[in-house]
């Protein structure tokens, strides 16, 4: 063992509050927790890599662990060390490689969008997919769009662009809901912005957190060199999906040793950056009154990134405009968790406290920056769940 | 580099921070709350102790807890108690105001509380929310306590065993126990917590209780009858099996300190707060005697914060608010000397009942709460601080420890609340 090792272990104090704050651990006790499986085993995990235990599965990375700990230790890191151990160990079900696999089931899905949509509404299909690889048949699928992102994007020469940004659009804004990648586009573009796009590989967060580390590597050392070329250049990048930024900006690092020092500063939410337009006073705040009472979803990653909720910071320049922060904790889903046979009663179990919240606030639009938190908390509500930014390109006469 | 702009900065989530931000923000101020991770609220039994035992016969539980401190104010006026002493009585009543508007009843009886631990001892405690509010012992005719198999840490025999030995109880008083047993192996407070807000669930648990329960009796259960805010679990079990049941405070995790913390953090978000945990202060900006903004770190993202007036509620050790190296102990944040006390700083016997002399380092304060060097001269004119960063009380052995940290966190928010008006 390192002194470093040692030392991030002997930072726990074995206070137990990450356990409570975990999600999954108060739900069922398959899930040792986050002390156990995290400072607790990684003692002897680092001694022997054999010792990794087989609950390690059912930590869903939401990261509430690490938020909590006053310690500053890095339990979810941990576990998805943890796991990629258990997985090269014992293997994976053919499941989990499927749906760790979120870029290329985007292109598979692209030669038939609207037939894949369709299958994934017939039951029976369902129940057999359930019985025959473990992939719940309850679980609402996300809809595949016409044509992606990347396709339906046409970039604009601003002349005088009065930044340079890239988008890191992500696999869920390209595949499923471009329409959030379009909005962004016309925000800035309404604000003389010229944004640029590039195809890059998925961010690896479906990898990880099923445990694939060699494959999320390859596609972190990718994304890492053509981000840098932009950083090199003076850009910007901005992202809508909370859970590619934070993978981005420490998973790469945390994980894989890579260096984002570069680009970590450089690396933002969309409404981080329009709140920094804000602060420059360049922000156009003559808005169209919206006389509607939303709820608002915080992503867990979105907590974990710890700069508070820049969405409802710049949402407050729409007069009319109601946003109710449900203050519900984790939705559960935690992206290809939630789909998992056996994973699928925790993940709605968890999810309780958003329908508890939606009820109590009674509104029946709700918005979250995570596609995933989107759909989960459609499926457990009903409501209509969008992405903040497709609020604010309404209020700008945009949509 | 990010920035934030705010007119209160609170540094810490732990409940002296959580006041100080709730009556900040009651004065219509705008308030960023920033917090490394939680305090040790959650860690905590849920009761407020504001002062145990007899400042003249230290082994004698007082009654009267405010005459108890009116005493200390005069006989050690270093006591974070004698700068907060003026608010007190408004802030044990902000305090429970807000509970009250969250849907946690908290009760003041304006004395001491005796209320049994799973240890079997007795503690005295001066706000307790409802559902552990244990009546006199002595006048009960029948106690039934019970445990839970598959939950490890709480033993029902040892409770009674030990009660029969500390309390005076009614001359005819029976004592029993029961074990309920679940299909479940074994579980974790937060988890069996969980569990029992499913009415199955609860059905089976009162299935098994009800053939035991006489007429009068009083049942004492673990601190574990719910998890969420306004879920009445106590409520339901005592209709149901048609007497008084109570939650016994209980070594960590325990769910009453959870069940405040969730809802004065949620009051918090509901009244415009902004909180952000995870995020660690590092570093600060000082020009002569003011501080113009901190340094924070956020998951390796670098911000600015900048305010008019700061809090500094980083608790002492266990939230990293004092740091000890070698023989040195700061103050994490701005570096503030750190009263520590002549001599020894440990005892041999860690749970010496003269109390571990380390427990009263902190940052000495005049009574605007403004850190103090060792001539008594203001270091920081817009930072105050509160809860466990102050010096000189030794919560352990005093039973004070929320009971300054709510005082205190109410005064420096009621004072930032003022300011620039
Ligand atoms: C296990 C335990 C049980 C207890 N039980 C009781 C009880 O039953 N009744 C009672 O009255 N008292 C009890 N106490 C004592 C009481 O809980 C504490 O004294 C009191 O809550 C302290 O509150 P605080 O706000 O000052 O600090 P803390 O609760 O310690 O909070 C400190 C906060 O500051 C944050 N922080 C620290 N450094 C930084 C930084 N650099 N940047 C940003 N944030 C930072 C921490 O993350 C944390 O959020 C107990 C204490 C413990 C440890
Ligand atoms: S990452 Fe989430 S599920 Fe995993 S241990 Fe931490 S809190 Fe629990
Ligand atoms: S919260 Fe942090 S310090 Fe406490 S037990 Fe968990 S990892 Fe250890």
């Amino acid at each position: 063992m390192t002194q470093e090792n040692r030392l991030a272990l002997d930072n726990c104090i074995k206070c137990s509050i990450c356990v409570s704050h975990c999600p999954v651990a108060k739900v069922t006790e398959r899930f040792a927790g986050p002390k156990q499986n995290g400072p607790d085993l990684e003692r002897f995990r680092l001694e022997e890599p054999a010792a990794v235990h087989p609950s390690i599965g059912y930590c869903s990375n939401c990261k509430n662990c690490d938020v909590a700990c006053p310690s500053g230790v890095s339990i979810s890191a941990m576990n998805a060390k943890a796991k990629g151990e258990y997985v090269t160990l014992h293997g994976a079900p053919l499941r989990d490689k499927i749906l760790a696999r979120v870029e290329q089931m985007g292109k598979a899905s692209r030669l038939a969008p609207s037939l894949v949509n369709r299958l994934g509404r017939i039951k029976p299909l369902r129940v057999l997919g359930e019985a025959m690889m473990g992939v719940s048949s309850e679980m609402t699928m996300p809809t595949y769009a016409k044509k992606t992102f990347l396709e339906m994007f046409q970039p604009k020469k601003i002349t005088a662009s009065k930044d340079k940004v890239l988008y890191f659009q992500g696999c869920y804004v390209n595949y499923n809901t471009p329409e959030v990648g379009m909005a962004l586009a016309a925000v800035l573009a309404y604000h003389d912005i010229e944004l640029t796009v590039e195809p890059f590989n998925c961010c690896g967060l479906p990898l990880i957190a099923n445990g694939f580390l060699d494959v999320a590597r390859e596609y972190a050392q990718k994304n890492v060199s053509k981000l840098q070329q932009y950083i090199e250049q003076g850009y910007r990048i901005i992202t809508t999906c909370p859970s590619c930024n934070l993978t981005l900006r420490r998973e790469y690092q945390e994980l894989f040793d890579l260096d984002t020092s570069q680009f970590n500063e450089q690396m933002m939410d969309a409404f981080e950056f329009l709140n920094l337009l804000d602060q420059r006073g360049e922000l156009k705040v003559e808005l169209q009154e919206l006389p509607k009472r939303v709820g608002y979803h915080q992503p867990c990653h979105l907590k974990a990134a710890g700069c508070g909720i820049p969405s409802l910071e710049t949402l407050r320049h729409i007069p009319g405009l109601e946003v109710r922060d449900l203050d519900a904790g984790c939705c559960g889903l935690s992206g290809s968790y939630g789909f998992k046979k056996e994973k699928y009663p925790i993940s709605q179990e968890i999810g309780q406290n958003i329908s508890r919240a939606v009820q109590e606030l009674a509104v029946d639009q709700v918005i979250s920056e995570c596609g995933m938190c989107q759909l989960q908390v459609h499926h457990v509500t009903g409501a209509k769940v969008y992405h903040p930014i497709q609020l604010l390109a309404e209020a700008y006469h945009l949509a | 580099m990010m920035k934030k702009n705010t007119d209160v900065l609170v540094i810490g989530a732990g409940l002296s921070g959580l006041m100080a931000a709730a009556k900040a923000v009651a004065q219509h101020k705008k308030v960023l709350l920033v917090a490394k991770g939680m305090g040790a609220l959650g860690l905590s039994s849920g009761c407020i102790d504001l002062w145990g035992y007899q400042i003249n016969q230290p082994d004698k539980v007082c009654t009267n807890p405010l005459a108890e401190i009116a005493k200390l104010v005069s006989h050690k006026p270093e006591h974070p108690y004698a700068k907060v002493a003026d608010v007190l009585p408004e802030s044990i009543d902000f305090f429970l105001q807000i509970c009250h508007q969250n849907k946690i009843s908290y009760l003041n009886t304006n004395r001491n509380w005796q209320l049994p631990t799973a240890l079997g001892t007795l503690r005295p405690t001066y706000l307790v929310p409802q559902s552990m509010a244990v009546p006199d012992l002595a006048e009960v005719k029948e106690l039934l306590v019970v445990g839970f198999q598959a939950l490890k840490d709480f033993y029902p025999d040892v409770l009674i065993t030990n009660l029969q030995k500390n309390t005076p109880l009614g001359a005819h008083c029976h004592l029993k126990t029961l074990m309920v047993k679940l299909a479940n192996q074994e579980l974790n407070a937060n988890t069996l917590a969980h569990l029992l807000e499913k009415q199955a669930m609860l059905e089976q648990v009162i299935s098994q209780i009800k053939p035991h329960v006489l007429p009068g009796m009083v049942v004492l259960f673990p601190p574990v009858l719910g998890e969420q805010l306004g879920h009445e679990v106590t409520e339901v079990l005592s209709e149901k099996l048609g007497c008084s049941v109570y939650e016994v405070a209980n070594i960590p995790p325990a769910l009453p300190g959870q069940r405040l913390q969730k809802a004065l953090l949620h009051h918090l978000k509901t009244q415009g707060v902004e909180v952000i945990i995870g995020c660690q202060v590092t570093d600060a900006q000082i020009t002569e005697k003011r501080c113009q903004g901190v340094v924070a770190n956020s998951n390796g993202k670098i911000m600015e914060i900048s305010a008019q007036t700061m809090v500094l509620a980083t608790g002492s050790f266990l939230g990293g608010g004092l740091t000890s190296q070698s023989n040195e102990i700061k103050e994490a944040v701005f570096g503030l000397p750190v009263k520590v006390c002549p001599g020894k700083w440990s005892r041999q016997d860690f749970l010496s009942l003269a109390g571990q002399p380390f427990h009263e380092f902190g940052v000495a304060v005049n009574d605007q709460l403004q850190p103090l060097d060792d001539q008594g001269q203001v270091l920081l004119e817009n930072v105050l601080i509160t809860g466990a960063n102050l010096a000189g009380c030794n919560y352990p052995i005093e039973k004070c420890g929320n009971g300054v940290a709510l005082a205190s966190g109410y005064k420096a928010g009621k004072l930032v609340g003022e300011a620039g008006r």
